[in-house]
């Protein structure tokens, strides 16, 4: 099996005042090497909080996480940390850059954290990515002073600094105008194409999940068949 | 790779992560770092000014040369809590034959009675303050005195009733405003002329400098009507035979005084006694100055919390990529301790300023002990004061701080 993430039974609740809510429950799904796939869902439907626990951002209350076929559910929180810091690339509909970095400074900021040793130079990296995305002219601005089409490449080229195996976009194009969106999208599915990372893109509106080659529909927390 | 210990590549980008916060919020980072500037400020300050006063007492001592034994009416200064110097009721008056039984103490260099009497001094149309010492011509040596002009009493004149002076530096420089040309002048007190003979270099001592030295039986029936002394110094030829000198001493005046009437005490009593008040004074300057260190360290730590609060989000960016609670609590302890240290280094810096100018009135010193002080007890509040904010961030939930609005 070669699936970079697989998700066995994974329930997350939590209680809001006395009442226990399933965000997320009894989830089974694996997502595969080199895959482009989209997790659908309205607001609400847990998609969020599902894309946090494959991110390794958040851990299920019941069920396992595979990453590379090892259960990450028991890992310590320093373990998590350098997993994503390694394996994960996030892309928000915030951008969620640092805006007292500058472009090339937020590029480079997750290899600050690496605990192991890098194969390539960061600044060099980060530099190739971001003259690839078209963007190196603004490598020395900050991240307020660039448009957001640029600050979502921007964040792209974060996500894939430390040579992740999957980029989890969240709502990757929901802060930006339908035509910048494209080209994001655009970005994202030659990056996949290109490098054969693993790409999966959250989001509640059908075309930009029609992109992708296959679809995950989220309601009430739960896999469905169809979206609706 | 890496477990407890932050590497020194580690600690130089916290450092720089450090700096760029700290720069972003100029007006915040200088206000927050005021509070510990002025807290080391106090304590160096205190400490420079304790040990000032600590090093001018003993320079006041050690001026009079090291192998001294002093001789004193009453209890004394080690016995009874303080000083007791002369006209002390009960105590004992010493007098000529006191000094003609001292000389018979072997190993002794020198025998000085003193009298002092503070007077009014006239000359050149001028008056002014000033101490009139009434001592031998071995008082010079035992101060160590040399002339600027003139000469010092010769040995019979010392011991002789001859209207003669020796004046103090200031004392001629008051008087004669060049202090050379005091020699050969008159100066009166108490009725008395007295002719000047030589004029002292300056001691730096406030009360060497502005007497004048008189033999001390010059002033018999006139200032000094009992023909008593004030005290009497010994000089020991030698420094280990100072105990010995010591107890010959006090055996030697026990034939005549009672054991309470007069106390004989070696310089290095007294000195060591000096020590002890000065260590403790120094110790409750500290701990006075250490107030406002405290106060300063709670300022760290409340604007520290307030960043903190105000960084939710990149603190949940930095996790989401792969930052540990620990890369996030050394960031913001870093933080904590480059402001303090900041603060520390401003406050060492503007108290040395201070010292330095307060050395022309007063020996301050910074010491050792100061600049270990401004930097350890900084860094160590910005440690303390810090680790609590950096806790509080580094426990965020990543999910939650990178939600944060």
């Amino acid at each position: 099996m070669s699936s970079v993430i697989r998700l066995q039974d994974v329930t997350k609740s939590y209680f809001l005042g006395e009442e226990e809510v399933h965000a997320v429950s009894g989830i089974n799904l694996s997502i595969q090497k080199k895959e482009y796939i989209s997790i659908l869902g309205s607001s609400g439907s847990g998609k969020s909080t599902l894309m946090h626990m494959i991110g390794l951002l958040d851990s299920p209350t019941s069920g396992k996480i595979f990453l590379n076929d090892q259960d990450i559910s028991k890992l310590s929180d320093d373990e998590l940390s350098m997993m994503r810091n390694n394996n994960v690339g996030f892309v928000f509909q915030q951008f969620n850059l640092i805006n007292k970095f500058t472009v090339l400074e937020n590029v480079i900021l997750p290899a600050k954290y690496t605990r192991s040793k890098l194969d390539f130079d960061p600044v060099q990296r980060a530099e190739e990515l971001l003259k690839r995305f078209g963007i190196y002219d603004r490598r020395n601005f900050y991240p307020n002073k660039i448009s957001g089409g640029q600050q979502q490449r921007v964040a792209v080229a974060r996500a894939l600094i430390m040579k992740p195996q999957i980029i989890l976009a969240d709502e990757p194009t929901g802060n930006l105008d339908s035509k910048t969106g494209d080209e994001i999208m655009d970005l994202l599915e030659s990056l996949n194409k290109e490098t054969g990372v693993t790409v999966v893109i959250v989001t509640h509106e059908r075309e930009i999940a029609a992109r992708t080659r296959k679809q995950i529909f989220i309601r009430d927390g739960k896999v469905v068949d169809k979206y609706l | 790779m890496k477990s407890a210990i932050v590497s020194q590549t580690e600690i130089i980008h916290l450092f720089k992560s450090a700096i760029v916060d700290l720069k972003r919020n100029k007006v915040r980072s200088f206000l927050t770092s005021l509070g510990i500037m002025i807290g080391v400020l106090s304590v160096v300050m205190l400490i420079a000014l304790g040990l000032g006063l600590k090093n001018y007492i003993k320079g006041q001592f050690e001026s009079m040369g090291a192998n001294m034994i002093m001789i004193l009416p009453g209890s004394g200064f080690t016995g009874g809590g303080g000083f007791s110097g002369a006209g002390v009721v009960g105590g004992a008056e010493f007098d000529e034959r006191d000094v003609t039984t001292l000389r018979r103490v072997r190993g002794i260099d020198y025998i000085v009675p003193v009298t002092m009497k503070a007077v009014t001094v006239e000359a050149n149309g001028k008056d002014v303050f000033g101490y009139v010492m009434g001592v031998n011509d071995e008082a010079f040596k035992m101060f160590n005195t040399k002339t600027i002009a003139g000469s010092l009493f010769s040995k019979g004149a010392g011991t002789s009733q001859a209207k003669i002076a020796v004046l103090g530096y200031t004392a001629a420089e008051k008087l004669f405003t060049n202090p050379k040309e005091g020699v050969g002048q008159v100066v009166r007190f108490s009725d008395q002329r007295f002719k000047v003979v030589g004029v002292a270099e300056k001691k730096g001592d406030p009360e060497q400098d502005s007497a004048v030295y008189v033999p001390y039986k010059s002033i018999y029936g006139s200032l000094n009507p009992k023909k008593t002394f004030w005290a009497i110094y010994l000089g020991v030829k030698d420094e280990k035979q100072l105990t010995q000198v010591k107890k010959d001493t006090e055996e030697a005046l026990l034939k005549r005084y009672k054991e309470d009437d007069f106390s004989v005490t070696e310089q290095s009593e007294i000195l060591s006694t000096v020590n002890q008040i000065f260590n403790i004074l120094n110790l409750v300057l500290i701990a006075i100055g250490s107030i406002s260190l405290l106060v300063g360290g709670i300022g760290i730590m409340n604007i520290m919390y307030a960043t903190v609060t105000e960084r939710i989000k990149e603190i949940g960016i930095r996790r989401a990529v792969g930052a540990t609670r620990k890369d996030i609590l050394l960031q913001f302890l870093m933080e904590s301790v480059v402001v303090s240290l900041l603060g520390g280094l401003l406050g060492l810096i503007f108290s040395i300023l201070i010292v330095l100018v307060v050395r022309f009135f007063f020996p301050a010193a910074v010491n050792g002990l100061a600049v270990a002080i401004a930097l350890l007890v900084s860094g160590g509040i910005g440690v303390f004061f810090g680790v609590f904010p950096a806790r509080k961030a580094a426990s965020l939930p990543p999910i939650e701080a990178i939600r944060y609005e």
